[in-house]
């Protein structure tokens, strides 16, 4: 009598078992696309969808300090992750342009007619005065061949919910040592970066806070750049229009277009 | 010979008779003499300080760096160092020339408010000095005015006594520096103000910041490599034997490290100095020449007056009989007797005033102190002894006399005797 009620009860717990280990299986393998994302997968996706084929665009640059605030407008053109051509239009800056190329950054001054090409520590000033530094603009290609990658636990940006990476320099070729990034789960884009010092110092700020979406692809259209060194120091940047997969001449990224 | 003496009475004689007139042109020779005399002195004074204030505090007498380095020098390429200084310094130790390692390096200095009086940052170059070897080269642990020198692999820093003023720093102040490692990553080094220096030299006072030689070191991933290792030797060495002594001993090396080094001299680290040096020395030219000629006008005006007045003198010499080379050589000697009293006085005056100028100097320390003159000198402009100004000034006051009087005399002996007779 005592066997059999124990056969029964150890036939049951072992169906219930098997049920659960099922259920756990199907429950996991259901779930896998949505938590299974490393950190690689999602700067690879932030990636491509930040990079596109040609883009034309048309915004503003507002300079913030104890002295006050300083709006410049520019127009941009870009190709691929390596090329791009900024014009400055506003009148105390109209005609100069910054010039950047695979491995180089130049800068051209209509003044003085002079194309000037930025290397060492000049990489370091500020563009015309902002939070953003010639070698910011050169930054971030390829974050995967320069960066170790660590998905840290999830936070919320600006009422969004966003992966937050842990990103370590494994190259002597980046300026910070240290990044953490965190990347919108909704749009694959980027929300907040903070950069920081070889010591640990948190030394810029960036905040997207409002973004474009075309043909598929999601752009910053106004982000915040802050120097945490310093005060009463930001940049914001406005991008009022952009045009996706425009034709570019091949010749617009080229020394010699610089100067016309 | 025997003319000629009684030309000499005559000319002493009239010297001696117009006291007044002897006296007046006398002072007036004297006066400009004096003046050229402490012009030179405290120009060439001020020459001489400032290059001993620049090799002391600021270039030491000569520098070894990495060519590329020397040839990147504003951007101080961290990248382009010397990667093992102790076998560079024994390699020069032959030479006997004191050597200290540096790490010259840019970077931002950051200030926040309180205890700073406002948010402030501002773009230097910083200086990591080894403690104990730096003072054989350099005179900065001498020239602490507040607190103390540094100590080694401390997160200390000293700097300049005008810049801890402009930017409303003291002792016990923290300062965060953001720079830039060997490889090039962002570095921020978070120090604590532990001394002030005062030095002669107004650029390090202005702009001076030091650390550490080893804090510097661990922060900058530099592994013991150094940008620069500066040399001292006496300030009368003469610079081309010098920088030959130092190739030589350098020769020992390995040829992959000797190759690459640069060994340059004060003259060429302070280059900036050295250009400014030679167009003031085109300057001082110009202000000793206007002096010079101050003092000729003075001289001629006078020595003409006393000429001409004596025209119907010299009308008189001719009527009774005397030669016009007789009378000329009357009135040159009785010139040279003027040059010769005047250039005395100048001369005594000039040395006299001198002495309290090579002593004491005169205190410029309002002007230097807001105004970059260039000069490495930070307030007291001393004097200095230029025995050869003070040896010329008295031949050229005595010639310049004598030519001076040799032009209204010729015009005088071409004058009709009854013309210069009548000469008003």
């Amino acid at each position: 009598m005592y066997k059999t009620t124990y056969d029964h009860w150890s036939k049951t717990k072992t169906r219930r078992i098997v049920g659960l280990l099922i259920l756990t299986i199907l429950f996991s393998a259901a779930a896998a696309p949505l938590s299974a994302m490393d950190a690689e997968e999602i700067i690879q996706k932030m990636e491509e969808n930040q990079v596109h084929q040609s883009a034309y665009s048309e915004g503003r640059m507002i300079i913030r300090d104890r002295f006050g605030e300083k709006e410049s407008s520019f127009k941009s053109w870009a190709r691929g992750e390596d090329e791009s051509l900024i014009e400055f239009t506003s009148r105390q800056e109209r005609g100069q342009k910054i010039l950047r190329t695979e491995d180089e950054i130049y800068l051209y001054f209509p003044d003085a007619a002079e194309v000037i090409r930025l290397q060492g520590a000049a990489l370091r000033d500020s563009v015309l005065g902002s939070d953003l530094s010639y070698e910011d603009m050169t930054g971030d290609k390829g974050l995967l061949d320069s960066y170790e990658v660590e998905l840290l636990e999830d936070e919320v940006v600006d009422g969004q919910p966003c992966y937050q990476i842990d990103m370590r320099a494994v190259s002597r070729d980046v300026p910070y040592p240290r990044q953490v990034i965190w990347v919108d789960k909704e749009l694959f884009a980027t929300r907040k970066v903070h950069k920081y010092s070889l010591s640990g110092k948190l030394l810029k700020e960036m905040r997207i806070q409002d973004y474009i979406t075309q043909n598929g692809k999601t752009f910053p259209a106004r982000f915040v750049v802050e120097d945490k060194m310093k005060s009463n120091s930001s940049t914001s940047f406005i991008i009022d229009q952009i045009d996706l997969g425009v034709e570019i001449p091949e010749a617009t990224f080229s020394l010699q277009e610089l100067t016309w | 010979m025997k003319s000629r003496l009684f030309l000499l009475r005559l000319a002493m004689k009239n010297l001696f008779r117009h006291t007044r007139r002897t006296f007046i042109t006398g002072i007036s020779i004297a006066v400009g003499l004096a003046m050229f005399i402490l012009i030179d002195s405290l120009l060439v004074g001020i020459e001489e300080d400032s290059t001993r204030n620049l090799v002391l505090y600021e270039t030491s007498s000569t520098s070894i760096m990495k060519e590329d380095y020397w040839a990147e020098k504003e951007n101080m390429p961290l990248k382009h160092s010397i990667e093992k200084p102790e076998a560079v310094i024994e390699a020069l130790q032959p030479t006997g020339y004191s050597a200290a390692p540096r790490i010259s390096f840019s970077g931002e200095l950051i200030m926040r408010q309180d205890p700073y009086p406002e948010d402030g940052s501002m773009q230097t170059r910083v200086i990591a000095i080894d403690p104990s070897l730096d003072t054989e080269v350099y005179l900065l642990d001498e020239s602490i005015s507040r607190g103390r020198f540094l100590e080694q692999d401390e997160m200390g820093v000293v700097i300049g006594e005008w810049l801890a003023e402009d930017i409303g720093a003291d002792i016990g102040s923290p300062l965060t520096i953001i720079t830039r490692t060997k490889s090039g990553y962002f570095q921020t080094i978070d120090v604590e103000i532990v001394g002030l220096v005062n030095t002669p030299n107004p650029i390090v006072n202005r702009t001076g910041v030091y650390i550490p030689l080893e804090t510097a070191d661990y922060l900058l991933e530099m592994n013991g490599a150094v940008t620069q290792i500066d040399l001292s030797f006496p300030y009368t060495t003469d610079l081309k034997e010098s920088t030959a002594n130092i190739q030589s001993a350098l020769s020992k090396l390995p040829p992959s490290t000797m190759d690459e080094l640069a060994v340059v001299d004060w003259k060429e680290l302070g280059k900036d100095f050295v250009a400014l040096a030679a167009a003031k020395s085109g300057g001082t030219k110009v202000i000793l020449f206007l002096v010079f000629l101050i003092a000729a006008v003075g001289i001629s005006n006078t020595m003409l007056m006393s000429v001409y007045e004596r025209i119907r003198e010299i009308g008189m010499f001719r009527a009774m009989g005397m030669s016009d080379g007789e009378i000329r050589l009357a009135f040159l000697m009785e010139a040279g007797g003027i040059g010769l009293i005047g250039a005395t006085a100048g001369v005594l005056l000039g040395v006299l005033v001198n002495i309290p100028m090579v002593e004491n100097g005169i205190d410029y320390s309002f002007l230097m102190r807001d105004f970059d003159m260039g000069y490495r000198i930070t307030g007291i402009a001393r004097g200095l002894w230029n025995y050869g100004t003070i040896v010329s000034a008295f031949v050229t006051g005595i010639v310049l006399s004598i030519v001076i009087a040799f032009i209204p005399t010729s015009k005088a002996l071409k004058m009709q005797v009854t013309d210069a007779l009548r000469f008003q």
